[in-house]
């Protein structure tokens, strides 16, 4: 669905932010992309939703190499969520809001109904005005706006910076739905809790490159390439190598409950 | 350092109480973390902290606000300033210099200080946050990370008794975040300045901070060690503010009767336990 294939790219005359940079993303995978500030994630994320065109290397979505097709063309395949949701609110009121992401990928037909419809399933106040809601509420709006398009690929840069909990679990929830649905997405994210909750698969990144793709519960076992990216694993799972044997298989605080559980059992008996 | 009492205050032009009764003390050298739903009232209280409300954003102020001894009410906020540095969340906002000596110097300059001091009070604050190699860079040219610590260090550079900070790692990655608190931390701990952060990142606040505040609704809803606030794990969720995995973990095993004695927040804590359980 998303294809990089020895893709570089750099801003203006300067280095190449990212250097041969290859994966392949199936129709329905949910990958979180990870790595420090820096690595080249959110210019990935730009390059799979076609707002930017790679130097070199090709960037095939949806079939269509970004390069040859119109940008309009490929909003209609993917939904790009800025990190920062005001980028993208530009209307009035957040009915006008959703109205316009219609209006942009040339649908006419149904248009308000289909309004009507996302607003209602995302329980959002058609006619406040986008900056008189919070963050969090912004936040939604402006994927709403992407939703309705129906777009078949999700790409997510940081799409639970500057919300509370509650707002990040509405947000990713929506998220996982969707993708639950058959929409495949593509997320950048700091939250190593959030990316091993919901993601089924993680790249990381340093420096420009990619230095490992896997499962999200193999990738966060990795110390090296871990250590290389500077970050750390989730709790659950640094716990668990911490203390080794049963307990590095624990991926949740259930499954590690369980875990000691046994081993305190078996403790007893000895 | 600080001494709330009883403070309640809405923005002009607005029916709802942005902060509602709250008393809160902060002995001088502690490190205190506050955390809250968005709109709960966090920024509102670094503001009311800090005088710019009243002085600079208006309303219906209620109770006082004592800092380092002063009531804010009645404090010019220039003075206050000298006492209590602030470092607000929209960092870029705040950068005035295109360069990162200039950016201190600024602060400097504008505070009187005198010619003689100025050079030892830059030179300080680079090092206390650790970029003294920074010095000659352009802004434009650092990193989100880098930009933050040069924030901190220009507020620094004015020797505040009292540091605000109002969600200082909101883009920065895990690293730089955690940089950020050690920093914050040190401070803290060698400097005697005390430090009040707004962070939603509760993992950090849990290792880092000595005390928590929670904010519900513009109401103060638990206040103490992090400990003792993290052991109302369940009321916490409640309210919208998600404990760290270790802590649910404490709790979990408590109830399958594994007393780990007491709650743990940080993974070394855990596996301590956990390991003492197994000998």
């Amino acid at each position: 669905m998303i294809s990089f294939s020895n893709v570089s790219f750099g801003y203006g005359s300067g280095a190449q932010t990212i250097r041969n940079v290859s994966f392949e993303i199936e129709k329905g995978e949910f990958t979180a992309l990870i790595g420090s500030n820096g690595a080249g994630k959110t210019t990935v994320s730009k390059l799979a939703a076609g707002i930017l065109k790679p130097a070199s290397g090709t960037v095939t979505v949806a079939g269509c190499d970004t390069r040859r097709t119109r940008t309009s063309v490929l909003a209609s395949h993917v939904g790009f969520l800025f990190q920062n949701p005001d980028r993208q609110l530009c209307k009035p009121t957040v009915r006008q809001e959703i109205a316009f992401s219609l209006e942009l990928i040339g649908c006419r037909e149904g248009a308000e109904e289909k309004t009507e419809t996302v607003l209602e399933r995302f329980s959002l106040p058609g006619d406040a005005e986008p900056f008189s809601l919070s963050r969090g509420e912004r936040q939604r709006v402006a994927l709403a706006a992407l939703l309705a398009a129906e777009p078949e690929i999700l790409v997510l840069d940081e799409p639970t910076t500057g919300l509370d909990f509650r707002e990040c679990m509405q947000m990713m929830d929506v998220v996982r739905q969707l993708n639950q649905a058959g929409t495949t997405v593509l997320m950048v994210c700091h939250d190593m809790e959030v990316v091993l909750d919901f993601a089924s698969r993680v790249i990381v990144m340093t420096d420009g490159r990619v230095v490992a793709d896997g499962p999200a519960h193999t990738v966060f076992r990795r110390k090296d390439v871990l250590a290389q990216a500077h970050l750390l694993p989730p709790q659950v799972i640094q716990l668990g190598m911490t203390l080794g044997g049963a307990f590095s298989e624990a991926d949740t605080v259930g499954q590690m409950v369980r875990c000691v559980r046994e081993e305190v059992r078996h403790e007893r008996r000895a | 350092m600080i001494r709330i009492s009883d403070v309640t205050f809405s923005y002009k032009n607005s029916q709802k109480k942005a902060l509602d009764g709250i008393s809160l003390h902060v002995p001088a050298g502690r490190f205190l973390g506050v955390i809250g739903a968005s709109g709960a009232g966090k920024t509102t209280l670094i503001r009311a902290v800090n005088g710019t409300i009243p002085h600079h954003h208006q309303g219906d102020f209620y109770g006082s606000i004592l800092v380092d001894g002063h009531d804010t009410f009645d404090t010019a906020l220039t003075d206050l300033s000298c006492i209590a540095g602030t470092v607000f969340q929209d960092i870029d906002s705040m950068m005035v210099s295109s360069c990162v000596e200039d950016e201190l110097l600024y602060g400097l300059e504008n505070f009187g200080v005198a010619r003689g001091q100025i050079e030892d009070r830059i030179r300080d604050a680079l090092e206390a946050v650790g970029i003294s190699q920074l010095r000659d860079r352009q802004i434009d040219a650092l990193s989100g990370g880098q930009k933050q610590k040069v924030a901190i260090a220009a507020i620094l550079a004015l020797r505040p008794k009292l540091l605000l900070l109002d969600e200082p790692t909101g883009e920065l990655d895990p690293q730089s975040s955690r940089q950020i608190f050690s920093i914050l931390q040190r401070l803290c701990r060698e400097e005697g300045i005390t430090v009040v952060v707004v962070e939603q990142k509760i993992m950090l606040l849990s290792e880092f901070a000595d005390d928590l505040a929670v904010l519900d609704q513009s109401r103060l809803a638990f206040h103490g060690p992090v400990r003792q606030v993290l052991a109302h794990s369940d009321e916490l969720e409640a309210i919208g503010v998600h404990c760290p995995r270790m802590v649910s973990l404490s709790k979990a095993l408590e109830r399958e009767q594994i007393d780990l004695g007491g709650i743990c927040v940080t993974v070394d804590e855990a596996a301590e336990k956990i390991g003492g359980l197994l000998k």
